[in-house]
This record gives structure tokens, sequence and C-alpha cells, in this order.
């Protein structure tokens, strides 16, 4: 009797597009590798999780991923990250069309030192000329999406900084999801909310993925379980394991994620 | 309770009081002489404060009467133009440093020399300029006693616009650079946003620096008797004036300079306070 | 399995593996002795049985209670979360083990005494040592995790299928000679096919094991001998008292 193929169909339903495909990429902070070589796929309107203990090299992945290492000295990435086909290591890729295109949502909530409107209409005003009257909408639209809208629709004009620590990030997001960007990194978006506000941020990474592909690095391992299709399991700058999450948090194959998510490092 | 105290913990209570009155006593004793001179600055200037006082120009020697108007919209104009040429080049030094060059050897060098500056004695910057500009001028003048201040206001300038753009957290920036904006942008609209208290108070401590110099005012605007609003000739100014009119035996001179000495300690008193309030709102936000 | 970090955890989990064996045991010796009591119409020894229940099943609530208290505290993951969702089905099982051996002691105390035909108590002896076999070895591939005994013990149902078949014809040839026998006979057909259930649990067990040490469960039907299937049940199942 064959057990092993009637268990192992664990099939997806239907076929996913990439949308970023990582290839043997590797990560310098000057002569120290941080990333050894990682190959992964970011499948298209799909929610990735990024695991692993601190140091893995999960952040420093999701952050090659817009470049954002770019603005330190001394940071190289080296291998292939195509978004879309194109290789955005490559030299002579813009970077802030490619930070347009590939947004990112930070641990701590970013709001800028200006009103909650033109902490969205900010962004857009680098690359869309709008109307007032198209602005009022977009603004309006980011804020509903980000399910900010109902909170602050009548105090648009108050400091960005005078919301609480989930609405900020919520902010952040509206401000992110506003230049229309085709995929969205989230670096611990939670890290530093409450669980309320933890959990309205993952009901709208829950409806974001819809429109967008979503990366999200968490040490949080009930919210990856929770939020993503995916999981990436990294270790030492190693890749160790990816799959679908319902896989890797049930029947983990390797020994590493297993003691991992099981509490049982170190 | 009482159990606990043991003789060691005692013992550190007696101490811990001791040094406590210490430090109230070096507190007063500081604060002593602030407010000695402070008193003998009302005393002494208080009577000579008048309308007059910003009417009239500096009287002849023997004279009655007279005020400080020349001296005071000379120290004015001085002080204005030495900011308005140090601050916008120690704002851009300052950005340099913290937002391009933050980890280049450029910038520690330009920081180890720019706290060299910042302690100079203001005499040898009056020097300096009495060496560049006005020998090869021929003449003392106002532009070269306002370069002498924009000499000072720098290094002010630069060290606080350094320390508060610092202090803007990065993950504002890179959250800006996120959204695809240009480095030029990031540091116009969320980097000076973001330190903009902080770095209005390095120029107004940098107004409170330069308005009470007297040393390098010597050797580069002199001073002048009468009214005038021509930067290439000696100009009056407030802190000269004093330094000429206390050491007179005229007592209406001596008088003026009592009146001049109140007026800026207190302009600089009430800048510092400005300054600290900025601060404060800045980080109670 | 190297420790948890939090060793509170690891005694949580040690805790729910401890009950569990205990409830095997106790099963075990219910079944045993229920059987012992049936073949040898030993009443006394049925209500000795019958009063044990009562422990099982606060065994079981027992085990439930710090596996949902576990779970809520820990959220456990993967093979922990595994382990405790196993031993929330073990307990079941071993519960009803425990009601069935219960039954049958019932059914023992309502024989009152009356001897059963030598052939036909050969007959339940042999099956339900088959049965006890079963049950014995998959509770020792629980306490050891051994997939491939759980494996053996899910394969090998028939023998106790075929056995209860024969006895089913046996039992209705003796009611159909004298009406007078129809009363223990049906009460003998009952007590066999609580011992075939028995073994269905060992069966059950053996699936949760593959699962608590794969993660997988068995998908594909379980192999029968399709030549004389047995026979439709007769009367209804005992639940659980």
């Amino acid at each position: 009797m064959n057990l092993a193929a009637s268990t192992a169909t664990a099939h997806t339903g239907h076929t996913m597009a990439e949308r970023i495909a990582i290839r043997d990429l590797k990560f310098y902070y000057g002569d120290a590798l941080a990333l050894k070589g990682i190959n992964l796929p970011l499948y298209d309107r799909k929610v990735t999780a990024f695991i692993g203990p601190s140091g893995c090299g999960k952040s420093t992945l999701l952050r090659v991923l817009n470049r954002m290492y770019d603005l330190y000295p001394g940071q190289r990435a080296e291998g292939e990250v195509l978004l879309d086909g194109e290789n955005i290591l490559a030299p002579g890729v813009d970077l802030n069309l490619l930070r347009s295109r590939v947004g990112m949502v930070f641990q701590k909530p970013t709001p800028f030192p200006m009103t909650i409107y033109d902490n969205i209409a900010f962004g857009v005003k680098l690359y869309e000329k709008l109307s007032k009257a198209e602005m009022d909408v977009r603004v309006e639209e980011s804020l509903t999406k980000a399910a900010l809208w109902k909170e602050v629709k009548d105090k648009l004009n108050a400091s960005g900084l005078s919301l609480s620590g989930g609405q900020q990030q919520r902010l952040c997001i509206a401000r992110t999801v506003a230049i229309k960007p085709e995929v969205i990194l989230f670096d611990e978006p939670c890290s530093a909310l409450d669980p309320i506000s933890t959990a309205k941020i993952e009901e709208l990474i829950d409806e974001l993925k819809s429109d967008y592909t979503i990366a999200i690095v968490t040490h949080n391992m009930q919210q990856a379980a929770r939020v993503s299709e995916h999981t990436a399991f990294m270790y030492l700058g190693e890749l160790i394991e990816f799959n679908e999450t319902d896989r890797i948090f049930t029947t983990p194959k390797d020994q590493r994620t297993q003691d991992y998510i099981t509490g049982r490092f170190g | 309770m009482s159990a606990r105290i043991s003789p060691l913990y005692a013992g550190r209570k007696r101490v811990n009081a001791i040094a406590m009155a210490l430090c109230y006593a070096a507190t007063a004793f500081g604060l002593m002489w602030l407010a000695l001179i402070l008193a003998s600055l009302l005393i002494n200037g208080l009577p000579g404060l008048s309308p007059a006082i910003f009417l009239e120009n500096t009287p002849p020697p023997n004279a009655q009467g007279g005020g400080l108007a020349n001296a005071i919209v000379g120290s004015l104009m001085l002080t204005i133009i030495g900011v308005g040429i140090g601050a916008p080049i120690g704002i851009l030094a300052g950005t340099y440093m913290a937002e391009y060059g933050r980890y280049s050897r450029v910038t520690s060098t330009i920081r180890f020399i720019n706290d060299i500056l910042l302690s100079a004695p203001s005499i040898i910057i009056g020097l300096f300029i009495y060496t560049i500009i006005v020998v090869p001028m021929g003449r003392f003048s106002g532009i070269a006693g306002a370069l002498a201040l924009a000499v000072i206001v720098i290094p002010v300038v630069v060290r606080t616009t350094e320390d508060m753009l610092l202090l803007v957290p990065n993950p504002l920036r890179e959250a800006a650079a996120a959204l695809g904006m240009p480095r030029s942008l990031v540091i116009k609209q969320v980097a000076y946003r973001a330190a903009r208290a902080g770095i209005i108070t390095g120029v107004l401590l940098a107004v409170a620096r330069v308005s009470g110099e007297t040393a390098p005012l010597l050797f580069t605007v002199l001073s002048n008797q009468f009214w005038s609003l021509d930067i290439t000739q000696p100009l009056a100014n407030l802190p000269v004036t004093i330094n000429n009119f206390i050491n007179n035996p005229d007592p209406n001179w001596k008088k003026l300079a009592w009146t001049g000495a109140l007026l800026i300690t207190f302009a600089v008193l009430s800048l510092n306070i400005v300054a600290r309030t900025l601060t404060q709102s800045r980080k109670s936000k | 399995m190297s420790d948890h970090i939090v060793r509170s955890f690891d005694d949580e989990l040690l805790a729910l593996g401890r009950s569990i064996s205990e409830m095997g045991g106790i099963a075990e010796t219910m079944f045993a002795s229920s059987v012992d009591a049936l073949v040898r119409s030993d009443t006394q020894l049925a209500q000795r049985v019958i009063a044990t229940d009562q422990r099982l099943d606060a065994l079981e609530r027992e085990i439930e209670e710090k596996a949902i208290l576990t779970i809520a505290k820990r959220q456990p993951m993967a093979v922990d979360l595994r382990a405790i969702i196993t031993s929330i089905r073990l307990a079941a099982d071993l519960e009803r083990v425990g009601d069935l051996a219960k039954n049958i002691g019932k059914r023992v105390v309502a024989m009152n005494g009356q001897f059963i035909p030598q052939k036909i108590a050969g007959g339940v002896t042999h099956m339900s040592d088959l049965a006890l076999d079963r049950l014995k070895r998959v509770l020792d591939a629980y306490m050891n995790r051994d997939v491939e005994t759980a494996l053996d013990v899910w394969n090998n149902d028939e023998e106790i299928d075929t056995l209860y078949n024969s006895l089913f014809r046996e039992l209705l040839t003796y009611m159909m000679e004298d009406p007078r026998n129809i009363g223990f006979c049906t009460h003998l057909l009952f007590c066999a096919k609580n011992i075939e259930r028995i073994g269905d649990h060992a069966t059950n067990i053996a699936e949760t094991i593959h699962y608590l040490v794969t993660g997988k469960t068995i998908t594909v039907e379980r192999p029968r001998s399709n030549a004389s299937y047995a026979p439709l049940e007769i009367g209804e199942i005992p639940k659980g008292e």
C-alpha cells in the first residue's frame, strides 16, 4: 500500500503567477555575507511571510526588494530580483520609480510631520499631477482602503502625529496605497501595536491582497500563520524552507523549521 | 521596615545628604553671581532707560543727554548681516554632514575642525578678519564686522543643524524614500520639517552669541559717533560703545554704557528664552 | 526531540501523555475484565468493570481541559499542536472503549450468571484476545511514536471481522435451534459487536498516531476482506452512559 502517493495531494487549487522572482540573491554588509544565495518566488496577489530568529536576514531580504539598502554605503546585493521579469538589481534602475512600484510599511509608524491629508497627498504629488478635487478623491480612497477614513475624515488637517499608534500605522499604509504600488512590503508592521490595532492591520492585509502582492516580515508566528498564503523560514542568512503556510505550521519538512515554530530553538 | 535599615544603608543615606547639600551650595553660588550681575545691571542701567535712548545718537564727551540710537541700529545691522551670511552656510554645511556625508571621513574632519572653531577665542577671529579684509581695504567697516560675526555664527549653526538632523529618526527618511521620493525632497520636505524647531533654535542661539561679542568688532568695525547706515564705513555698535563709554570718567557716558549693557543682556536673555521654548515645544510634540 | 525553551510547556505535554497512558491502561483492563466476566459468568467482576468507567470518564474530561488550556496558553504549532489534538482524540477513543467494556459488563449482569456454551465462549475469547492485542500494540505505538506498528495494526483488521462473522452465524444457529436461546444469544451478539467496535477504535488510534507522527491523515480506504462482508448491524450500538 502506498501512503506517500495518497497523502501528498496538497493541491493549491489554481495556478499562481510569480510577481517577483528572487534568484541566487547574496547580500553583503561590507564584507559580511548576510544572505547566502536566496531563491524564492513571491506570488501575485498573495501574502508571503518571512519568519525566522532575529538576524536571520528576513528584514534584509525585504529591504532588497525596494533597494532600501541603497541609502547606506557599504551594502550591496548580488544575484537577481526579477519584478515582472525585470531585474531590479541591475545598474541604471531608477530607484525612485522602483520604490513607487514597491511600497513599504515599517516597524514603527512613521507619519511625516505634516497634516493627515498632506501625509497622503505628498507621495502622490511626486508622480501624478492631480487637481484638488481629484486629490481629495484619492485621499479618501486611500484612507478608506486603509480602514482609517471613518476615524479621521473630520480632522484631515490635524497633524499625522496626533493619531494613535495603530492609526498612524494605518495612515502609513494609506500613504503607501495612495501611490498605487504593485507590491507592498511590511516590515514587522504590528510589533509596536496593541492587539486590537494588530487585528485591524491583519484584517487590512487580508483585504489588500486582492489588489497587491504582499510580503511581510514578522516575529509573530501566529500572525504569519493567519495572514499569509506562503511562508519562508530563514535562518543565518539562508532560506531553510519555503512552502504553503498551512504546511509550514502543521507539517514543516525541515527539523530547524519545526524547532523554531514550536519554540525549541536555541 | 525599619529592621531593613542596615548601617551600610544609613551610611549611604548620609553620603547622599552631604552630596545633595554640596550640589545645592554650588548651584546657589553660581546663581548668586548671575543675580548680582543682573541686579547691578538693573540698578545702574534702569535709571538711564528712556525713549531718548532709542531716538538720540551717542553724545559727545562732557555733554548732557543723548542716546544709543546709532549704536543700536548698527548692532542690529551687524547681527542681521552676520547671521544672514553665516546661518545659510552653517545650515547647508550641517545638512551635508548629517545627510549626504554622514559616513564619510570628510565629515568627521569637518566636525573636528568645526568644534575647534566653536571654541576659538573671538578676538582671534577679529584679528583674522582684520588681516584679510580691514588691511587690504585700508579702513574699518561694517562689512568686516559682519563677516567676523558670520565666522562666529557658522560653527554654532553647523553643530546644531547636524545634531538636529541626526536626531530625525532614520525610519522617517526611509519611509519617505519608500514612497519613491528623491533624496533632495526627502531632506527638504521631511528631514527639515522634522528638525525645524531645533535648527531655528540653533540660529537663535547663534544670534544671542554674536550680539554680545565685542572683541572681533574692535578690530573690524571700530565705532562711529554719528548716525550711519553705510556698511563700508565704520559703524556704531553697542558692544564697542559700551567698551568705550564705561572707561570714561564722564558720568553721562558711564550711565549710557550701563543702559546699553542692560539692553544687550536682556536681548540675549529673551532670545535664549525663545530658543528654549521652541525646543520644549518640539520635545513635547 | 529537543526541549522547548519554555520548560513548563514540556511539562504540560508530558502530563497529557501520562494521562493518556493511564486511560489506556484502565481501558485495557476494563476490556479484559469484561470479557473475563462474560466467559466465566462473573457478575461481581462485571460490576467492578461498570464502576471503573467513572474514572475513565473523569480522565477524559481532565485531558480535554488540559489540552484546551494548553492550546489557549501556548498557541502550539506543528508537532506540538498535533500532540495536543491527538491526545484529545485518543482520550475520546479510549473513553469509548471503556463504554463498550462497560456495556459488556452490564450484559453479563443482565444475563445473571447464565453459562454460555463452550464453543461460543471460545470464539468470544479469541476475538477479544485479538482486539486486546491490537489495543495494546497501538497504545505502545503511541508511547513510542511508532508509526510502523500503528500502520501494521491499521492494516490487520480483517481477522476480527472474520471471527465476528462466524460467531454471528453460530449464534444465529443457536437461536434457530431453540427460541429460549434468543435472549442470551442477543446479549452475546452485542458483546461480540462491542469487541469488534473496540478493534475499530484501535484502528482509529492507529490513524491518529499516523497523523501525530507524519502530520498527514490517512486518506486511502482500509483493506477489507471483500469476500463475506460483515452482516448488517442489528439493534443499536450502545451509547456512552
